[in-house]
């Protein structure tokens, strides 16, 4: 049921709240905060005015005049001409220590190579070449009179199978295109995997571009290879979008000093029993959270709006950030339902800020890279930022998981928003248990508890998919089968916990098997949610197809695939919840014994029936 | 007004309030004593509905406890009652008249009426600024802003001095005049044999008695006998010139008579002394053999109070008067 919510309650609480709010900061922490906004204000529109330009002259190059390229990469402030750069390509080759990453020498693009290999930043000089060559030629495209001339309609139809077509196509294309340009550097192509190597003498720029995902195996087939390209960061070379991350980081910032603000709110209520007296009034306590959240979520999106105004974003930039707004309250908030004083609050509120910045910032580094960075709000961001387009199903799956977290997250804090809890000194741990523990009142109800962290688990897999991703495909794979398997036997077996600590359930081995089942039923009807994700393809990378289980397979395969796993939680969350019933030492030992069945079943089960 | 029956809270395996039951009438103050830990501020709280009950019920004026619409016709005071100290007394208050629903200008003339009656100067300073005196008014007029029918107050002149207290425990005797049911905790007997109607005695989480003062003192205090005597006998001890022998029963004293009788000495002269509150108090909370009740036995102290108490806890009485009025005074 949901709480109830009154709007006249909730705004005279928020106005207090605001009021309270302003009484309590003295003139030196008012300062700080002016500073700061001062600060903020001006980098801003100087960094929305001039660019930030954090990747200016990092690639060296070596172009004589004669050659067309001159005039690209000296309008491109990315590059830095050193002169002709002929003497260091006298014999027809280029080194690394030569000071150069690129060198145009007879009619030839050298790349800068050590140990015979072109190193990292020479392939991603190319690849900005490439871009640069692209941007230069719509300009003087751009600037012919006759456009049906300057920008002929081409059409290549080429039939692929779907399964890889990502890689596939982005062959294609870029293939194409490049066949079109008449070859070299001055081929453009949307998609740049595959895309001839600009003529390059060594032949081993290709492939390079950002973007490039080749040709995926199928799950099983390869699951450990690296013989593939699989789109991974240590195939992916900058630069990345540097200057709308850093933009976007503006948005992210104001969010630290709103949940400080909050949480410290939150948890004045709770030191000496501030707030037992609005317990006592005839106000729940969903309108008592409610009224305290509202101004400071406000204050985020008005902020968020402030920075959109200043650096050029639009709508899309304030929802995304708003639901990152709710998830770092919700965190705030029951990390200050846990903490018990100020001390412990601030590790809190450092965790949170660290945490989630991690989960908003790190997956939107790879912002051009589909569809890995749409699990961060943030991403949705950078694109708006850079007017790349972005789908609804696209939006939807880059905001709703950390709104439904945020949401879990507030009822599970609304769980000990109440006398018997909110003011005692139980240990953080005991506290989070609690909290739980207060949203149980039987075994069976263990179903739709566990169903409703599903939020958690799936932002918790999409995270492990974000850092491993960066990791070779032969590594990063088996580490998110682990990684899952840790994410979701913990997933089901601290509710049940809870329940055991909480006296909710006696601890007989009848009522652990009853709650390991509801647990395990509630955790597959819930892990059914992670079906959104087929909505942005990310079954299609390797490591997505791996943590989510989305092998292909025929219709059998397809329903094996669907009842296994629910075999497989019931069975594990039993296991968990038998050693919960003897005490945490049992709890963790058949915690531990899940996960090694989880990882089991993950190797061997899903590898067989794809 | 208030109806509370077998009520129990359970803590994990602790049993803080076992089976309590009592009712409290309109206009009735009622006292709920007991020592530390023995669940007063538990059966508060469940009646204030913000601690729920295990089993057992609760109903104030005429609703659940914890029920919308009790809160709005309950006016409850904490033993702690810290404010929101960057508040002013009339901004906490109009805050609070706001949540109960109450409409501006009724709110004002409801703050300011009571802000006189407490006394309270300061109306527009910090809360954080004013002693605790006046932040224990402040809330007291907190809990009027509602214009509440009952009042539940823990403990409500603790850590005050003892001129704000006789003002608060005064207040509190007032507002029972004017029809409110208050139901109240303290540990200063003195101020619940002084302002409550009727009293529960609670000990290790039972009721352990209840009823008016003077009945409790009859039904649980004891007798006991003072024999002045012109020569020593074994356990007496000197006194203004004599000695002073203490007995429990008639027995003992013609025991004593007889012993005299036998040492050619004499009584001089026979006192009584009945249990104070306290002493009724201390010997319940001493005890552990479950609930009980009152009102069902025969009166032994009808001998009325002469002198006072005797060491704090025991009324003493003048041998043979039978005036049967009055109360014992403290110390």
């Amino acid at each position: 049921m949901l709480p109830r919510l009154r709007p006249r309650v909730v705004v005279r609480i928020a106005r207090w709240e605001l009021f309270r709010g302003t009484g309590t900061l003295d003139r030196r922490t008012i300062g700080v905060y002016l500073v700061g906004l001062v600060v903020l204000a001006g980098a801003l529109p100087m960094a929305a005015g001039s660019g930030l330009a954090i990747d200016e002259g990092i690639y060296r190059v070596g172009a004589p005049g004669d050659t067309p390229y001159r005039d690209v990469v000296e309008s491109d402030p990315t590059f830095v001409v050193r002169g002709d750069g002929q003497s260091a390509a006298a014999d027809g080759r280029l080194t690394a220590d030569e000071g150069y990453e690129l060198v145009f020498a007879d009619g030839e693009l050298l790349l800068a190579t050590d140990g015979g290999e072109p190193t990292p930043k020479a392939r991603a000089a190319l690849a900005a070449l490439r871009r640069s060559v692209e941007s230069y030629n719509d300009r003087r495209m751009a600037e012919e009179p006759n456009a049906t001339a300057a920008f002929p309609v081409r059409v290549t139809l080429r039939y692929a199978d779907r399964r890889g077509a990502g890689g596939a196509g982005a062959a294609v294309s870029g293939g194409g295109n490049g066949g079109d340009g008449g070859g070299g550097a001055t081929g453009s192509g949307a998609g740049t995997a595959g895309g001839t190597g600009a003529g390059s003498r060594d032949g081993s720029g290709g492939g390079a571009g950002a973007g490039s995902s080749g040709g995926l195996s199928p799950l099983g087939v390869d699951l450990f290879g690296t013989g593939t390209t699989d789109g991974s960061p240590s195939q992916i070379a900058p630069p990345f979008p540097f200057q709308s991350l850093v933009l976007a980081f503006a948005f992210l910032l104001p969010l630290n000093f709103v949940v400080q603000a909050y949480s410290s709110s939150v948890l004045r209520e709770r030191i000496n029993r501030r707030g037992e007296l609005l317990l006592v009034a005839p106000v729940s306590a969903a309108e008592i959270v409610a009224g305290k959240t509202l101004p400071y979520l406000v204050a985020a999106v008005g902020l968020a709006g402030v920075v959109t105004a200043v650096v050029g974003g639009g709508a899309l930039s304030v929802l995304a950030v708003g639901s990152l707004a709710l998830l770092y309250l919700g965190t705030a908030f029951l990390g200050a339902m846990l903490a018990r004083s100020f001390k412990e609050l601030t590790f809190v509120v450092v965790t949170i800020s660290v945490g989630l910045m991690t989960f908003a910032f790190v997956p939107a580094i790879f912002a051009d890279v589909d569809p890995l960075a749409l699990i961060s709000p943030l991403t949705l961001v950078v694109r708006d930022l850079t007017g790349t387009a972005v789908t609804p199903s696209g939006v939807a799956f880059a905001t709703l998981p950390a709104t439904l977290a945020a949401a879990v997250l507030f009822g599970l804090g609304l769980g000990v928003y109440r006398e018997e809890d909110m003011f005692t000194q139980r240990p953080v741990h005991l506290k989070a248990l609690d909290a739980l523990g207060g949203r149980i009142r039987s075994p069976r109800s263990l179903v739709g508890l566990t169903a409703v962290l599903i939020p958690f688990v799936f932002v918790a897999e999409l995270l492990a998919v974000a850092a491993l991703f960066a990791l070779p495909g032969g590594l990063s794979i088996p580490l998110v089968l682990v990684v899952v398997a840790v994410v979701e036997e913990f997933a089901k077996s601290v509710p049940v916990l809870a329940g055991f600590v909480d006296g909710r359930y006696p601890r007989t081995r009848r009522t652990a098997l009853l709650a390991g089942a509801a647990s395990g039923l509630g955790f597959f009807l819930g892990e059914k949610l992670t079906l959104v994700v087929q909505l942005v393809g990310l079954p299609e990378l390797r490591v997505g197809s791996a943590a989510f289980q989305m092998g292909g397979g025929g219709p059998l395969v397809a329903g094996a695939l669907l009842l296994a796993p629910l075999a497989l939680h019931v069975v594990t969350a039993g296991i968990s919840a038998l050693g919960a019933a003897r005490g945490t030492g049992a709890w963790l030992a058949g915690t531990a014994l899940a996960v090694l069945v989880h990882v089991a079943y993950n190797l061997s089960v899903v590898v067989a029936l794809v | 007004m208030i109806e509370v029956e077998g009520l129990r809270k359970e803590y994990g395996g602790f049993v803080a309030v076992e089976g309590s039951s009592f009712a409290v009438a309109p206009g009735e103050v009622f006292g709920v004593i007991g020592p530390n830990g023995a669940g007063k501020t538990t059966t508060l709280k469940m009646l204030a509905g913000l601690v729920e009950p295990t089993a057992g019920s609760a109903r104030v004026a005429g609703y659940d406890a914890g029920d919308d619409e009790m809160r709005r016709h309950l006016g409850f005071l904490p033993e702690e009652s810290p404010l929101y100290e960057e508040m002013t007394p009339r901004s906490y208050l109009r805050f609070f008249a706001d949540l109960y629903g109450v409409d501006r200008a009724t709110a004002d003339e409801r703050i300011e009426r009571t802000l006189d009656r407490l006394d309270l100067d300061y109306r527009d300073r910090a809360l954080g600024d004013v002693s605790k005196g006046m932040k224990r008014k402040v809330a007291i007029a907190r809990s009027l802003v509602n214009d509440p029918d009952v009042l539940v107050y823990d403990e409500p002149a603790s850590g005050l001095d003892p001129l704000t207290t006789n003002y608060i425990v005064d207040f509190t005797r007032e507002l029972a005049d004017r029809g409110k049911t208050v139901v109240f905790s303290a540990h200063n007997l003195y101020h619940v044999e002084s302002v409550c109607d009727r009293i529960a005695i609670m000990n290790e989480g039972r009721v352990v008695a209840q009823g008016p003062v003077e009945e409790l003192r009859r039904e649980h205090g004891t007798t006991e006998y003072h024999v002045y005597a012109d020569v020593d006998l074994d356990g007496a001890t000197r006194e203004n010139g004599g000695f002073r022998l203490t007995v429990e029963s008639m027995d003992d004293v013609e025991a004593v008579r007889a012993e005299l009788d036998g040492r050619e000495g004499r009584i001089v002269d026979i006192r009584t002394s009945e249990s104070s509150l306290e002493g009724v108090f201390l010997d319940l909370a001493s005890r552990d053999d479950g609930p009980r009740s009152t009102g069902e036995a025969g009166s032994r102290g009808e001998n009325g109070i002469r002198n006072g108490t005797e060491d704090g806890a025991r009324a003493e009485n003048g041998n043979g008067t039978e005036d049967g009025n009055g109360r014992g005074t403290d110390a």
